[in-house]
């Protein structure tokens, strides 16, 4: 590489850097949704989970109190402090999980906002950017043509 | 062992900003200047922006799955 061509060269290597640069973002945006369906995914699965042992305790929990309600007096003290406190714990951990998918989607949505004006500057700016500089670089390479001295 | 998205994006405007540096330092005409005003400068703007809503958004989606691991 002649000193006289490093500029264009610089250019070139630069232009080839911008066309890397708009595929690599473009892949970057697809596995930002992925992401954020992944998480879902997995928030739901635990938020069905949850659900589930809810109900259980809370079965367990009415079945108790049927007893306690019913127990003669002659019977041993029926305690349902501890299926209480399992329904409370599955209730609080529930309230958990809806409140991170709640704060998913939030976040989510201002992901989707960033990513669709990236998006549009990747497809459409960009390209254009890359068109004007392959012109000047290729007017640099016409005009150096013309400057260098016949041999 | 796989990256971070957000991790990726800063490697690679990184690489585009060294390339970017180099063509600079021989390139600085007018053309060059306007390239840089009006191509360069929002491109990185635009990059920056995304960058940081994609960070944290891992970071929420990270913060999601270790929050509800019971």
């Amino acid at each position: 590489m002649t000193r006289v061509d490093a500029d264009i060269d610089a250019l070139k290597e630069f232009h080839a850097a911008l066309v890397r640069f708009r595929y690599g973002q473009q892949d970057l945006i697809d596995r930002g949704g992925d992401k954020i369906e992944v998480a879902r995914a997995s928030l739901a699965e635990r938020a069905g989970r949850w659900r589930s042992v809810l109900e259980q305790c809370q079965a367990e929990l009415d079945d108790c109190q049927y007893r306690a309600a019913h127990a003669g007096t002659d019977d041993v003290l029926v305690d349902c402090a501890h299926y209480a406190w399992a329904v409370c714990e599955a209730e609080r951990r529930l309230e958990e999980i809806r409140c991170w998918q709640q704060r998913v989607d939030e976040e989510a949505s201002t992901f989707r906002s960033a990513a669709s004006r990236f998006r549009n500057l990747l497809e459409n700016d960009l390209p254009r950017t890359e068109a004007h500089l392959s012109a000047i670089i290729t007017s640099l390479e016409a005009a150096r043509d013309v400057q260098a001295p016949s041999s | 062992m796989p990256t971070q998205p957000d991790q990726d994006g800063d490697h690679g405007l990184s690489l585009l900003g060294d390339a970017w540096d180099k063509a600079a330092q021989y390139w600085r005409d007018d053309m060059a200047r306007h390239f840089d005003t009006y191509h360069w400068t929002p491109l990185l703007r635009e990059s920056r922006s995304f960058l940081e809503a994609l960070g944290k958004l891992i970071d929420v989606l990270n913060s999601a799955e270790r929050g509800t691991e019971y």
